[in-house]
């Protein structure tokens, strides 16, 4: 049997888009199988690695947990529309310089919710970077250079 | 393949669900699409309740009681400034789920309907005498928290029915708090303790998350420790009295045995934490 798909209008990193998506599609499938935006990561498919992380209304969730019907004329950002975001670029220039890039797989994620942070948080302490990147689960670094390349951006950033 | 339907009005919802006898309602979906991604359930419609206006925001009502809309996300009740004194239990229990980017997706109706027994939101509704206004196909109705959780995983909730919003008696300026032990940031937690002191400061209100099916509350005991908290024996005599009602069970969490022992501690420090506030204040 063919799954049924349904057309939803959306925008997307700032252009309004219309796709087809299986019925009940996550966001996550619609952007990496039918729209081939491939920035968000399926890790768990669980809501737990945070590797598929992306904004909704400029708010960071789990793009496996969201159903692209929810984003129906809402506006959705994922990491390929952050160029030219001056925070976004501060931060991945201090994760790359700290080594908090291994195989890449958690970065994005780590990046969106990390952005988030330094939104409402403009100066963390090391604690409160650990906790507010607990939900970013990462195989390769051991997190200490990623919370090194959070507070360091955040230390910039507010010079 | 789902069918998602997207009803403005609680009528809608209702009579959808009705209609389709293997559809859910969708809140946040942080368990829900979690669930369904691993084929633990398979739902032929999702009924949303993300449109219907009635579901959202956290107002006040005339006699200053306050009612949160069943769509209210974890970062909004987290952030909620109307949750002080009495309530702040309620607020800190809601900045403790999970984690910034999950507190963002999941609602209270969401979390209350799903009545995970380590969910961080049940002992504090209990710990603040919640009561749940419910809608379904017979109509309206409520239901206080203590009446809710009948099981493990089984609730008061009939088929059909949606949760549409939680409402609290108004704060009154006394200390509050919950205090979460989970093995890493960010988990569910192995046990947790929500308390609030009484007005005049004589007595407190308890409840233990996640030994047992429910919040674990002893009114009677919460009664007998009235005027007595700077008793040791009558506090202990208290939490051996919530140990013998606790029913823990062994998970990746924790052992049963390790969760009983945690209870009178948990108790006891968050006790001291309070009237030590109260005594500051
Ligand atoms: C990684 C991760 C970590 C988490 N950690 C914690 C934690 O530490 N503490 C904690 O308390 N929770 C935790 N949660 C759960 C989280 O709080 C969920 O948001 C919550 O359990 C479900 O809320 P939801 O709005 O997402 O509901 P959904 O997932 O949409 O729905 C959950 C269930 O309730 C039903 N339902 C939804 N809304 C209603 C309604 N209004 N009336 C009737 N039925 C309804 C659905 O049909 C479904 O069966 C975690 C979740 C994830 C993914
Ligand atoms: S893939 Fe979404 S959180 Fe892991
Ligand atoms: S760099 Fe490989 S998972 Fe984080």
């Amino acid at each position: 049997m063919m799954a049924k798909k349904v057309l939803h209008s959306l925008t997307l990193n700032g252009e309004e888009v219309e796709v087809a998506s299986v019925a009940g599609a996550t966001l996550l499938e619609t952007l990496r199988e039918d729209l081939r935006v491939l920035s968000s990561k399926r890790g768990c498919n669980q809501g737990v690695c945070g590797a598929c992380t992306v904004l909704l209304d400029g708010k960071p969730v789990r793009a496996c947990l969201t159903l692209t019907a929810r984003c129906e004329g809402h506006a959705v950002q994922t990491m390929e529309g952050m160029n030219g975001d001056h925070v976004m670029a501060t931060l991945q220039r201090h994760m790359v310089e700290s080594g908090g890039v291994q195989c890449g797989f958690c970065t994005g994620g780590v990046l969106i919710s990390a952005r988030e942070l330094l939104e409402s948080d403009p100066s963390p302490s090391r604690e409160t970077v650990k906790t507010a990147l607990s939900g970013n689960i990462c195989r390769c670094t051991g997190y200490r250079t990623i919370v090194d390349a959070v507070c360091g951006a955040a230390e910039e950033l507010s010079q | 393949m789902t069918e998602v339907f997207n009803p403005e009005t609680v009528e809608e919802a209702v009579a959808l669900l009705a209609q389709h006898g293997e559809a859910m309602p969708l809140s946040g979906g942080a368990t829900l699409i979690a669930m369904r991604n691993a084929a633990l359930v398979e739902p032929s419609h999702l009924i949303s309740l993300d449109r219907i206006p009635d579901l959202r925001g956290i107002s006040r009502d005339d006699g200053g009681g306050i009612r949160i809309g069943a769509m209210t996300r974890h970062f909004e009740t987290a952030a909620c400034v109307e949750l002080t004194g009495s309530l702040q239990v309620l607020r800190r229990a809601a900045g403790m789920i999970a984690n910034r980017v999950v507190r963002n997706m999941g609602t209270m109706g969401g979390s209350v309907a799903n009545a995970d027994p380590a969910a961080d939101y049940l002992p504090a509704l209990s710990c603040c005498d919640a009561v749940l206004e419910i809608a379904g196909p017979d109509g309206r109705r409520t239901l206080s928290i203590h009446d809710y959780i009948e099981d493990w995983y089984e609730t008061a909730l009939e088929e059909g029915e949606i949760i549409t919003a939680i409402t609290l008696p108004a704060p009154v300026e006394v200390s509050s708090t919950y205090r979460k032990i989970a093995r890493v940031s960010g988990d569910y937690a192995t046990a947790s303790c929500a308390m609030a002191l009484d007005p005049d400061g004589q007595g407190l209100r308890v409840a233990i998350g996640a030994c047992g099916p429910g919040p674990l509350r002893d009114r009677a005991g919460e009664k007998a420790l009235r005027g007595k908290l700077d008793d040791p024996s009558a506090v202990s005599e208290f939490t051996s009295r919530l140990v013998a009602l606790a029913d823990p069970v062994d998970d990746v969490r924790g052992s049963a045995e390790y969760r009983l022992r945690l209870i009178p501690r948990l108790v006891t420090s968050v006790l001291s934490e309070l009237t030590t506030q109260k005594e500051m204040a």
